[in-house]
């Protein structure tokens, strides 16, 4: 049992990195309608921020977070400029701009291959490398940190899109952007922001989950598999969604990895295997969007 | 009297709590231009979509040649003999003009992929293509045959609609408020296209807001207002019918 | 059919090899392989519109499955090769069909499942897949009593490119062609026109997964060594990245991206060493802002002008 609850507690902040992922999709997705897979470079170049800040050149962790946070928003916001801004100005499919971050991608994760050293780098966790025990339940103050930061995260965004006007207005782009834009909503500053947020969002899910995995130029893909699977596994229509996912993906894999009579070697085919099932089959997900 | 080729019996579609056609009842005779006309938010184009096969019905019947045709995907019932035009004109922009008239001829080729690949498929290719030019001809974008679409005016792209669905060689064909949008000469070619094409044998669905255009062409009248039939006749009768008017009048009024 | 200048092409293509010496016969057929991926991935991506990233898995599924069949279950070659295209036609199948409702990318995305979970399984195989490691040590088995190696090799891989090549511009200048075009351009209409939207997108998919899973049959006996990490993500972008700066939708497009950035590597690595991947992901970028018919686009427009 108490193996159980010591899984469930790392599963549970797994999901949360990958529910971050997938909300970092989900902010471009539902205004731009643009998939951008570059989301798991953006986490890769977040962790190796929080490495040169708190590794290397040992600032304050809460310092270096918001340091490396509001870069990635900085990264996001150019990304969109150059990327995405052209091709939506000319009109473009929709292809074009999904297309042109693949690029992005590519770019992005030779650039930081070239400017570190190619083994995989430290980065120190919030509060060290202790366990914390509330009761039965047990696990590293990684996991408590990372667990903590996302239920944030999310409320802040589950109150954005709900409460304020700004988040209705989000809404709005998402549900049908020439309606949007007669309203008299600026199309281009949501594109902006909603390309910033899912930079900051992803970047801060690779900086929660480098602690334990060290930050390495390739661990984006992966990253991007899984945070793309949590959002189709929860549904693109709700914030709540792509935390669900994330957790369900977490603990399938974890699960699996842990007691299925499989070798280890076939649980990196869980996420893929649950992609390819809920595409096929239920591409909208678990959770359908409010009317 | 002629045959009737398209017999819509009792058809009723809602959207979710509105009631977009109901208890609708018409045909459409072989050789003949049957215009359906009404207000904005008539019922017109849900009909037109759920005779193409675009949208489901809820309820009624729709058959063709006796054979019933609701509930088909569009590509099957393109292939019994029913083409289409659409409103907002969709080329097929990644093809020249010539191109495009002949994906409207897909379903008269009878070569199979294995012929394509090992045989001689190109006999057919050319014959159709000869078919398609003289369809580019016909509507009048003979000089445009290579041209990319993008470069086609408005009015053009409304001629390759019509040459596209004629390409399929159907025995109906479904024209979508082809006359919107149109500078008077542009209509006056429309209008002797359409006739054309009725002086081929092929009937013709026309659906049409504006009445002008509409009532010199058709050779009878189905007028809808709200979803249901309020009149049905020769042009003559509908121009004299006082619920037409009113509900013309009516929506106009209501537009004040 | 000219069938002039197809046997012309043949023995330029494969009468080369003779005058280079092995490093460039290496290189040279490894180009044409690449070349023959490309005219394929071009028919499914350019003409077809479909995004997909197990263009490349299928290759693997193709070599893969020829050693398996020949050397391990030391089955005949033609059976063999019949069912190596089988099984790249029933996974083809298995993906594709659920997938026509799949809009755009979501495709893609599938596609990059099936090919990431093809690494894992490469991987996990045990004996079958040689793990990890992969397999090697084989030799494709003497044909009609000879054994066909070297420059005599290259020319089968030219009879591949140019049989591919044949099928595809068949394929693209017929209906079947077209039909695949007006659903990349506007699938409404094309249901409207009559066209099986999602039949079209099946048979485009699987035809050219299987041309891809023959290619690698063929790509198996040239370094006669398999293993995963040759079939991996970055072979399935470089694909796609040598189409879009080629010109996707057209085979002169898909031959020149393919053998530029194919080639550029070699030149490149003096100044970059192993990131010539920057250099891709920058030119497809650039492609794709600045001149989306790719470079058979931009050679057009210059044609044009002058």
């Amino acid at each position: 049992m108490q193996d159980f609850l010591e899984l469930a507690v790392s599963a549970t902040a797994s999901g949360c990195v990958y529910g971050l992922i997938a909300l970092a999709y989900l902010l471009m997705i539902r205004p731009t309608g643009i998939i951008n897979f570059a989301v798991g470079e953006w986490a890769m170049v977040a962790a190796f921020g929080g490495h040169l800040l708190l590794s290397r050149y040992e600032w304050l962790y809460w310092l270096g977070m918001a340091t490396v946070v509001a870069f990635m928003l900085l990264v996001g916001w150019v990304t969109e400029r150059v990327a995405v801004r052209p091709l939506v100005d000319k009109g473009a499919a929709l292809l074009a701009p999904i297309l042109a971050l693949l690029g992005v991608l590519v770019i992005t994760r030779e650039i930081i291959s070239v400017s570190f050293p190619p083994d995989p780098l430290p980065v120190p966790s919030a509060f060290g490398f202790g366990r914390l025990e509330l009761g039965p339940v047990g696990g590293s103050y990684q996991s408590f940190f990372i667990i903590a930061v996302a239920a944030l995260v999310f409320a802040g965004f589950w109150f954005f899109f709900e409460k304020t006007l700004w988040g209705k207005s989000f809404e709005a782009v998402s549900l049908n952007r020439r309606a949007a834009a007669l309203m008299g909503i600026n199309l281009s500053r949501v594109t902006a922001l909603s390309f910033a947020g899912g930079a900051g969002v992803a970047g801060l899910g690779g900086l929660l989950v480098s602690p334990n995995v060290s930050a390495h130029y390739l661990m984006g893909v992966p990253l991007a598999i899984q945070g793309f699977t949590a959002l189709v596994i929860g549904g693109v229509g709700r914030v709540e969604g792509a935390l669900l996912g994330g957790l369900l993906l977490a603990f399938a894999e974890q699960f699996t990895a842990r007691y299925a009579p499989i070798p280890s070697g076939y649980t990196q085919g869980v996420p893929l295997l649950l992609l390819m099932i809920f595409l096929l089959f239920r591409p909208t997900g678990l959770l359908k969007a409010r009317a | 009297m002629k045959d009737t080729i398209l017999q819509v019996k009792a058809l009723s579609k809602r959207f979710g709590g509105l009631l977009a056609v109901s208890q609708l009842d018409f045909e459409v005779r072989e050789g003949e231009i049957l215009g359906m006309i009404g207000p904005n938010g008539a019922g017109k184009s849900t009909t037109f979509n759920v005779i193409a096969g675009a949208y489901a019905a809820d309820a009624g019947e729709v058959s063709f040649s006796g054979e019933p045709i609701l509930g088909r995907a569009p590509h099957q019932i393109a292939m019994r003999g029913i083409m289409r035009t659409f409103q907002h004109n969709r080329p097929f922009a990644g093809m020249p003009v010539i191109d495009n008239v002949m994906v409207g001829a897909h379903t008269r080729f009878k070569a199979g992929l294995l012929s394509v690949l090992f045989g001689n498929a190109f006999q057919e290719e050319t014959e159709k293509r000869k078919k398609a030019e003289s369809l580019v001809d016909f509507v009048g974008l003979g000089e445009l045959r290579d041209a990319d679409v993008a470069t086609l005016s408005f009015g053009q792209g409304r001629l390759l609609e019509i040459a596209r669905a004629l390409a399929g060689e159907p025995r109906l064909i479904l024209l979508d408020e082809p006359a919107a949008g149109l500078t008077p000469d542009e209509l006056a070619r429309l209008a002797h296209i359409i006739r054309g094409i009725a002086a081929r044998g092929i009937a013709v669905l026309l659906i049409e807001h504006d009445m002008h255009f509409l009532l010199p062409l058709a050779h009878r009248v189905v007028v809808l207002n709200f979803g249901a039939k309020i009149a049905d006749g020769l042009p003559a009768e509908i121009r004299a019918d006082p619920a037409v008017m009113d509900a013309y009048l009516g929506s106009h009024a209501a537009a004040h | 059919m000219n069938y002039l200048r197809w046997i012309g092409a043949f023995l330029l293509l494969a009468g080369l090899p003779f005058f280079l010496g092995s490093y460039y016969n290496d290189v040279y057929r490894k180009m044409l392989l690449w070349v023959t991926l490309a005219l394929g991935y071009n028919f499914l991506f350019g003409i077809g519109g479909q995004v997909s990233f197990s263009h490349f898995a299928f290759y693997g599924v193709g070599a893969y499955s020829i050693v398996i069949f020949l050397i391990q279950l030391q089955l005949p070659l033609p059976l063999a090769i019949l069912l190596g295209i089988a099984l790249c036609v029933l996974v083809a199948l298995a993906v594709a069909i659920p997938s026509t409702r799949l809009e755009g990318f979501y495709l893609a995305l599938a596609t990059l499942a099936l090919a990431q979970l093809f690494v894992v399984v490469l991987n996990e195989g045990g004996a079958v897949t040689g793990g990890t490691g992969g397999l090697a040590n084989y030799r494709l088995p003497e044909v009609f009593g000879m054994r066909i190696v070297g420059p005599w090799y290259t020319a089968v891989i030219v009879i591949l490119l140019l049989i591919t090549f044949f099928i595809l511009l068949r394929l693209d200048r017929s209906w079947f062609g077209r039909a695949c075009r007006a659903v990349r351009d506007n699938p409404e209409a094309a249901a409207a026109m009559g066209v099986d939207v999602a039949r079209t997108k099946v048979i485009a998919f699987t035809l050219t997964s299987a041309l891809a899973g023959v290619a690698g049959m063929v790509y198996a006996f040239v370094d006669n060594t398999v293993n995963p990490p040759i079939f991996g993500l970055e072979n399935a972008f470089l694909i796609l990245f040598m189409v879009i700066v080629g010109g996707a939708g057209r085979h002169a497009g898909a031959v020149i991206g393919a053998v530029l950035l194919f080639l550029l590597p070699f030149v490149l690595s003096p100044l970059v060493g192993h990131h010539h991947v920057l250099v891709f992901g920058l030119l497809v970028l650039g492609a794709i802002l600045a001149a989306p018919k790719g470079l058979i686009g931009f050679y057009d427009s210059i044609r044009k002008n002058f």
